[in-house]
Order: C-alpha cells, then sequence, then structure tokens
C-alpha cells in the first residue's frame, strides 16, 4: 500500500514540474538559436505584449524531426533556424505556412526575402575569408574558387563537413555553377588543407595565429565575437587576421550569405501571437539588439551593423535564392565524402 | 497440448508475463525504428561502403584502443596500489581516484582544448614569459589520440573501481601462495592478480567502451567521425534514416561481439572471491616503490579531476558577477529533480526484470533482461527519435501529443539507462546463494515477500550503489534531453553544452560546476559504501 502512495505521489510530482503551454496569451518556439540575446529578446516582447514565449532548443534537423511526426498535434508556433537550407527542408516537408503580414513586409530586405513567402529572415551573415595579416599579402586574395590555386598548398583552414555553414557554402557554389565544376573546388580545396577539418570557426582564426595555417573560411561573426571578447589574447587573435570578401568582381557572384530565419508552423495554434513575435523581431530596436550583441548583419535595411563589423565596410552579397542551399543539400554532402573532405 | 501443460507448469507466470510486458513496452522504440529494416535502399548502403565505412570504422576502433589502454592504465595501476599497499593518503586517494566520473566527457574535451589552446592559459603565459620556449608548446592539439587520452581520464574510474573491488577480494590466499612460490612482486600482479581479475576489469572496460561509442559532442569537435558521428550525418544532414539505421545495426553488432569475447573470457576464468579471504594486512611499500605509487595515483587524479576542476573553478569566479544565481538554483533542481524520478523507475525495473531471471530461471527471461540492457548502447539521440516516431505514429498514443512531456522524457532516460542501474544489482544478486529463496519458499512466502523481506535488504548497498551510478549518469545527459525535452526546460548538461559549443567557456563554468559538485559528493558517499561491501565480504 504504501509503495502504491509513493508512487502516485511520484506522477504527481511529475506532473507538476511540467508546465504545459496553454493556448491564447502564448507562444511556442522550436529554435535552434542558443544565445543570449534571444532570451533578452524574448524578455522584452513578453513584456511590451504579455504575450508568454515558450522554447524548446535543439539542433534544426532534430526539431524538423519532432515538427513532422507530431504532424497536426505540434504545439510549436515557429521554427527558428540559423540557415535557410533548413527552412527550405522544412518547408519541403510541409511543415511550414506561409507568412503575410505588411508590417514584416516592410522590415526585411528585399534581397533576403524567401520567394515563396513561407519563411522570413532575422539577421544574415557572410562565410568570408580571413587571412594572416603577416604572412598574407590581401592583394593575392580574389575569389573562393582562388582559394583552390597551388599557391595555398598546406595553407587553407576550415571545418569539418558536416558543418551546416559549409555545406550551404558548398550548395551555393554547386547552384552558381554546376555540380562538375563544385566538385572540383572542393577536391582541389581539400589539397589545400593545412590539416585535418576539425574545431569550430574559430578555432580556424586562432589556428592562423598560431601559425598553423594561412587563411581560413569563416563565418562574419565570429570575427565580431573574438574582437569584443573578454579574454585578452582572443583579441589579439582576432587583430592577427584580417577580413576579406570574396567574389567581389563585377561578374562575379558576390560573397555566400546565409540567413537566421523564421518559419511559420503549419498548424500554428498560435498564429497571430507568432506574428505579433516576427514582427517584433524584425523591428529596429530588435534588430539593434541582434547587431550590438550577436555581430550578424541585421535582415532591416533601417538598421546599421555593429561598429566593428561596419569597419570591414559594405561588400556584395550573392543573392542567390537562398532556399537553394537546402536543394543542394544532399549533393554538396554526397561531393564533400568523394572528395575526401572529412 | 504437451506446449500448453509445459506452460501450466512454469512458476511464477504472472512474473514473467509481467515482467515481459514491460520489456516490450520499453523496447517499443527500438522495435519500431528496426522494422525500417527491411525496406533497405541498396544504393545507400552501397554508397556508405564506397565513401564512408572505412574512414568510420577505423576512427571508431582506434579511438576505442587509444581511450581503452588509457583507462587501463590509469584505472588498473593505482587500483592495485591502494588494494595491496599502506601508503600516506591512501584513504584519500581512494576517493579522489573516483571522481572524474563527475565530469562529463564533453566538458572534458572542451575544458583541455581551452585550456590548451593557442588563446589559452598555458600558451599564452609561455608566450609572455618565454617567448623562445614557448613554440615547442604550440601545436594542434585536437588530435584523435589527445581526444582518446582525455576520454580515457573521463572513463578510467570504470575499470578502477571494477579492478579494486576485485582486487581487494582476490584475497590473501593466492597472494601468499604466490609469495611461498618465491614470485617477485611485479610477477605476481602481471602472472596472478591481473589474470585473476580479468573479468572484472573487462566488466569496467565494457562500460568504457559503450560510453565511446556512444560519445557525439567531444568527437565532433574533434573532428573525429565514428560510427556515431556517422548516424547523425546520415540521419540528419542527408535525411537518409535507412543508411543511420544501418550504421546503428552494425554499432549493436559491434557491441555484440564485444559482449560475446567477454563471455567467453568469463568462462575460461571461473572462480569465486568467496571461497578466499580479503587482504587483511596491507603490505609497507619500499621507498623505491613510493615514487611509482604516488605518482601513479596523483597522476590520474591530477589530470582527470583537479586540472579541469580548477579551471573551471576559476573561470566561474572570474565571472562571478555575471552568474545568474536563480536560473543555476532552478537548473540543478531541474537536473536533481529529473535525475531522480528516473533513476528510482530505473532502479525498480532493473530489479523486476534481474528478479523474474533469478525466480524464474527460464531462458526467455534471462533473455529479455539482456535484451532491455541494449539501449546503453544505441546513441542517445537514436532513442530519442525512436521515441518520438512512436509516440506520434502509433494512432492511439499520437492523439495525446505526449511528445515534449516529461513521461516520454523519463520513458527514454529508463530505457536508455537501465543497463546502468542493473549491473551493480545483478552483480549483488548473482552473490548469493539459492538456498535463501528455497527457505523462504518453505516457510511459505511468496515471490513479492521475498523480494520484499529478503532480497531489499541483502541488496541495500548495491540498490544504493546502483542509485548514485544512475543518477551521476543521468545528471550528465545530453542528446536525449535536448531533443525530447519539454518547453522551457533546461538542465545544468543542456545549458553547459549550449554555451560550450559556442566557446563561451567563462559563461558555461557555473553550471559545468554544478554538476561536478553534485556529482562529486554522490560518488564520494558511494566510495564510502563500496569500501563499505569490500570490508564486508
Amino acid at each position: 500500500m504504501k509503495r502504491i502512495v509513493v508512487f502516485i505521489s511520484m506522477i504527481l510530482v511529475l506532473s507538476s514540474c511540467g508546465e504545459a503551454p496553454k493556448k491564447s496569451n502564448e507562444i511556442n518556439l522550436y529554435s535552434q538559436r542558443h544565445y543570449k540575446v534571444d532570451e533578452q529578446q524574448y524578455k522584452v516582447f513578453e513584456k511590451e505584449t504579455g504575450i508568454k514565449v515558450n522554447v524548446v532548443k535543439a539542433n534544426a534537423d532534430e526539431l524538423i524531426e519532432r515538427l513532422k511526426n507530431e504532424g497536426e498535434n505540434s504545439p510549436a508556433d515557429l521554427f527558428i533556424t540559423v540557415d535557410a537550407g533548413k527552412l527550405q527542408k522544412a518547408k519541403d516537408l510541409d511543415l511550414l505556412q506561409k507568412i503575410s503580414s505588411p508590417i514584416i513586409n516592410q522590415n526585411v530586405d528585399v534581397d533576403l526575402k524567401d520567394v515563396n513567402g513561407y519563411w522570413i529572415p532575422i539577421t544574415y551573415r557572410a562565410r568570408i575569408v580571413v587571412y594572416s595579416k603577416d604572412r598574407v599579402d590581401i592583394s593575392e586574395l580574389s575569389t573562393y574558387d582562388n582559394l583552390t590555386d597551388e599557391k595555398w598548398r598546406n595553407k587553407v583552414l576550415v571545418r569539418s563537413s558536416s558543418n551546416a555553414y559549409n555545406q550551404a557554402l558548398l550548395s551555393s557554389i554547386i547552384a552558381n555553377t554546376g555540380e562538375e565544376s563544385a566538385t572540383k573546388w572542393a577536391s582541389k580545396l581539400v589539397k589545400n588543407f593545412a590539416r585535418d577539418p576539425k574545431g569550430n570557426d574559430r578555432d580556424q582564426v586562432k589556428a592562423i595565429t598560431a601559425g598553423q595555417g594561412d587563411l581560413a573560411i569563416v563565418n562574419s561573426y565570429y570575427i565580431g565575437l573574438l574582437l569584443s571578447s573578454e579574454n585578452e589574447e582572443e583579441i589579439k587573435a582576432g587583430n592577427s587576421v584580417g577580413v576579406f570578401f570574396p567574389n567581389q568582381g563585377e561578374d562575379e557572384s558576390g560573397s555566400h550569405i546565409n540567413v537566421s530565419g523564421i518559419g511559420l508552423a503549419k498548424n500554428a495554434p498560435n498564429k497571430e501571437n507568432a506574428i505579433k513575435l516576427m514582427e517584433f523581431l524584425t523591428s529596429e530596436s530588435a534588430q539593434k539588439t541582434y547587431t550590438d550583441t550577436s555581430y550578424e548583419y541585421p535582415a532591416n535595411p533601417n538598421v546599421e551593423p555593429n561598429e566593428i563589423v561596419k569597419k570591414w565596410g559594405s561588400f556584395k552579397k550573392d543573392i542567390l535564392d537562398l532556399n537553394k542551399l537546402g536543394v543542394f543539400r544532399n549533393k554538396a554532402i554526397e561531393i564533400f565524402d568523394k572528395s575526401d573532405w572529412k | 497440448m504437451e506446449i500448453i501443460k509445459k506452460i501450466v507448469q512454469i512458476e511464477h507466470k504472472r512474473w514473467i508475463i509481467g515482467s515481459s510486458l514491460i520489456a516490450l513496452f520499453l523496447l517499443l522504440p527500438i522495435i519500431f525504428l528496426f522494422s525500417n529494416i527491411f525496406e533497405i535502399e541498396q544504393s545507400s548502403f552501397v554508397y556508405l561502403w564506397k565513401n564512408l565505412l572505412l574512414d568510420y570504422s577505423f576512427n571508431t576502433f582506434y579511438l576505442i584502443a587509444i581511450t581503452s589502454l588509457f583507462a587501463l592504465l590509469f584505472g588498473i595501476f593505482p587500483a592495485w596500489y591502494v588494494s595491496n599497499y599502506k601508503f600516506k593518503f591512501r584513504v584519500f586517494f581512494d576517493i579522489a581516484l573516483f571522481l572524474p566520473l563527475a565530469i562529463p566527457t564533453y566538458i572534458m574535451a572542451f575544458t583541455y582544448s581551452d585550456l590548451l589552446s593557442y588563446t589559452g592559459p598555458l600558451q599564452s603565459y609561455l608566450r609572455n614569459n618565454y617567448p623562445d620556449f614557448s613554440n615547442i608548446f604550440n601545436n594542434d592539439y585536437l588530435q584523435i589520440e589527445i581526444l582518446g587520452i582525455l576520454l580515457g581520464l573521463a572513463l578510467y574510474p570504470y575499470v578502477y573501481t571494477a579492478s579494486r573491488v576485485s582486487f581487494s577480494l582476490i584475497g590473501s590466499t593466492y597472494i601468499n601462495m604466490s609469495k611461498n612460490l618465491g614470485l617477485s612482486s611485479t610477477k605476481l600482479f602481471f602472472k596472478v592478480i591481473i589474470p585473476l581479475s580479468k573479468p572484472a576489469i573487462f566488466s569496467g572496460l565494457f562500460l568504457v567502451i559503450m560510453e565511446v561509442l556512444n560519445e557525439y559532442g567531444a568527437v565532433k569537435y574533434f573532428g573525429v567521425n565514428t560510427y556515431t558521428t556517422g548516424i547523425f550525418r546520415a540521419w540528419f544532414s542527408m535525411g537518409n534514416e535507412n543508411t543511420a539505421i544501418q550504421l546503428a545495426c552494425l554499432l549493436i553488432f559491434l557491441v555484440f561481439i564485444i559482449l560475446f569475447i567477454e563471455k567467453l573470457s568469463h568462462k575460461k576464468s571461473k572462480f569465486y572471491y568467496s571461497a578466499n579471504s580479503k587482504i587483511e594486512k596491507l603490505s609497507t611499500p619500499t621507498s623505491n616503490k613510493y615514487l611509482y605509487i604516488y605518482s601513479l595515483c596523483s597522476l590520474p587524479f591530477i589530470l582527470g579531476f583537479l586540472i579541469p576542476f580548477f579551471y573551471i573553478l576559476n573561470n566561474s569566479i572570474l565571472n562571478f558577477k555575471n552568474i545568474d544565481f536563480s536560473r543555476l538554483f532552478e537548473l540543478s533542481l531541474n537536473s536533481i529533480q529529473v535525475s531522480t524520478i528516473s533513476t528510482v523507475l530505473i532502479i525498480i525495473t532493473a530489479l523486476l526484470f534481474l528478479y523474474v531471471e533469478k525466480i524464474s530461471k527460464l531462458k526467455l527471461s534471462t533473455f529479455i533482461s539482456q535484451v532491455t540492457s541494449l539501449g546503453y548502447v544505441i546513441p542517445g539521440a537514436v532513442i530519442g527519435l525512436g521515441v518520438i516516431l512512436l509516440f506520434t505514429k502509433i494512432p492511439m498514443l499520437s492523439s495525446y501529443s505526449l511528445v515534449g512531456s516529461f513521461y516520454v522524457l523519463i520513458y527514454a532516460y529508463v530505457f536508455r539507462f537501465l543497463a546502468v542501474g542493473k549491473s551493480p544489482i545483478k552483480s549483488s544478486l548473482e552473490k548469493q546463494p539459492e538456498s535463501f529463496d528455497d527457505t523462504a519458499k518453505t516457510l511459505g512466502l511468496g515471490p513479492f515477500k521475498i523480494l520484499q523481506k529478503i532480497h531489499f535488504p541483502i541488496n541495500r548497498l548495491a540498490l544504493i550503489t546502483a542509485f548514485i551510478v544512475t543518477f551521476v549518469d543521468l545528471l550528465k545527459e545530453l542528446p536525449i534531453t535536448l531533443i525530447l525535452r519539454p518547453f522551457n526546460f533546461d538542465t545544468l548538461a543542456t545549458q553547459t553544452y549550449e554555451f560550450a559549443i559556442e566557446e563561451m567557456m567563462v559563461e558555461s563554468s557555473s553550471y559545468s560546476l554544478a554538476i561536478i559538485l553534485i556529482g562529486s559528493v554522490m560518488l564520494v558517499f558511494l566510495k564510502y559504501i563500496i569500501n563499505k561491501q569490500i570490508n564486508a565480504s
């Protein structure tokens, strides 16, 4: 008898610690973003509107699986990722619905918008080349293709091909130049690797400072994060490299960019609140918060990038339909495997 | 007819059927997942074979080999010294050597790579003070060999504990006999003690290998592609479930081979500790030996616990004014609460399976009990996805939208960690003679009463051990929590990981420190219990 009492009380404890999200004045997010700045934004939104923001944070692909399997019963209103390819994947699996809001439409840059209207951008970042200021002359740099030149043998640093940023970069190259030329690019670049791919983007910058290579392919905001670090050594590392935007020539595609974006879930139970949050996150004040803490570029053209980022100058973006980053994802991974990019 | 008669004759039918149903319930996600295996497309397997399998296999085996080597080195020698010799701080080392278990493998890996990196404290210090000298240390530390050593440091306590118990129980009879035969202490160790303790050492090593096979965060960061990274890549990046399941099958097959080898080694060396007396008198080492003892006992402790602990502690102090104490408290409470509830359920389930296995004496029950341990070898995220599939695809369950509730999260934990809770209880139950049950039966006690009146009190210490070991493992759990957790639910582990993958080691420090402290307290308590067991037998 005693056992049964214990068991029942345990189940009660269990239920009490679950805050089942209720309808109406709430909104449920499945998010890949897990930065402090996001929490700040949601808090401000809660204060302004009284709508409570509930979040589950995990890997984008895992969240897509969860969304897919939950189907109509999914509690999720919004799906937030750091890669347009994943948004395209979600749309492809019929997990998203069209977003229509004149406010958002006005808030975000035309170049970054989803042509089909299923997701919106909140910030964007460029996949750039950084170089050792001591050992590389900036005039030697030009395009992503240039990185495969023999003069860079054993000099190029980049992270693993499991990483979504690299997958997106190669997808963009497939979309722009075709499969054959992308395959050639990848296998030639692998020959120039200074070491086996490993670590994250910041580690590639540190490896340049440590002299293990001369060039690295990284996301732009990591340089901003290094330069604003509290660790003096990291600031030094950030200062030892120069920022270069590839593919800026007249007949060239521009530097590869990708967005952090939001999709509206097909079965969103709190659709109105969801749209309100998207309107808030693309508003000028929220966009300013993003750029000043994460060093990404704002999706709202009325907001300027952070001072550190502004110093690198403006650049020509690759205005490829970002959905292509998802369309060519599998092809890109196949090419990575074939070219032995670990 | 015959069969029906036989079934009717089987004792404890209700127990057997009950446990079988629970086993089936636990295994459902995996059954669901693997039912897809018959739909394998050949092309995906060919692709796997051609491009990746060789690389994945090599890395997996190589990493297992290095980790095992260091886990054995760090585990066996100190265990022998502590069990056999008298020296100052012996009791301290006995506890201290256990503590690295409180540090999750991914924290160990991230901490050391931060510590050793170009912008880390070691290299910065050398660069600023001894510029000529500093270049020696300017290396790329993200190597598979380094990862193996780090995993060895985080996991050797499994080997240490297993050998420590075994060494203490082998007993003075063997040792005295060998000494009388003129064996030197080195020879005694390699020719007698190690062979006799092989099964125990292997059982510890088995846990180490399972952890390596399951490792994801650290392996990915170091750019080492193992089967587990392959599963994730195939499933998530390529959206190819079949390839992922094939790799998971391969992983399970590998584990069966390892288990089979273990069984063989068990059979060869069958002997009973209880026939011997335990070591009664500790030897006094020669002055030469002290050097070995102190260096070999302190090395794993310093590298595996002290250095990462102080580094994390230092980071927390530096970051003290930014620590959000209410959040830290909330997450600690979350971690403790969810781990405690799951652990209790795991222990009850484990006890049920083992007890039925004991009383029924049916091959089927043994098989069922073993199959439910399978969860431990399947990567957490695969279990998580199996669970999602189960609760969303079965019409009866899907209408309740259970995914994202604590019930489902804890259900997945139970399946994943059942084996961890089972192993201490199992070895304790095996030691008891059948006569206990028989006597109780003659006295008219039913199976439930026998469990309550006899096995519960006798195995009390084993149950506590099982509780702590499982609890500490759950405290560190990451992949299942990430994928199945309810809204707004964070644990210490998820928060630590989220900061760590963004290389925000300083911000993550207070949360990882909490994991380490809670784990350490539990482990010190556990060590106290294990020693009680050693002294009592």
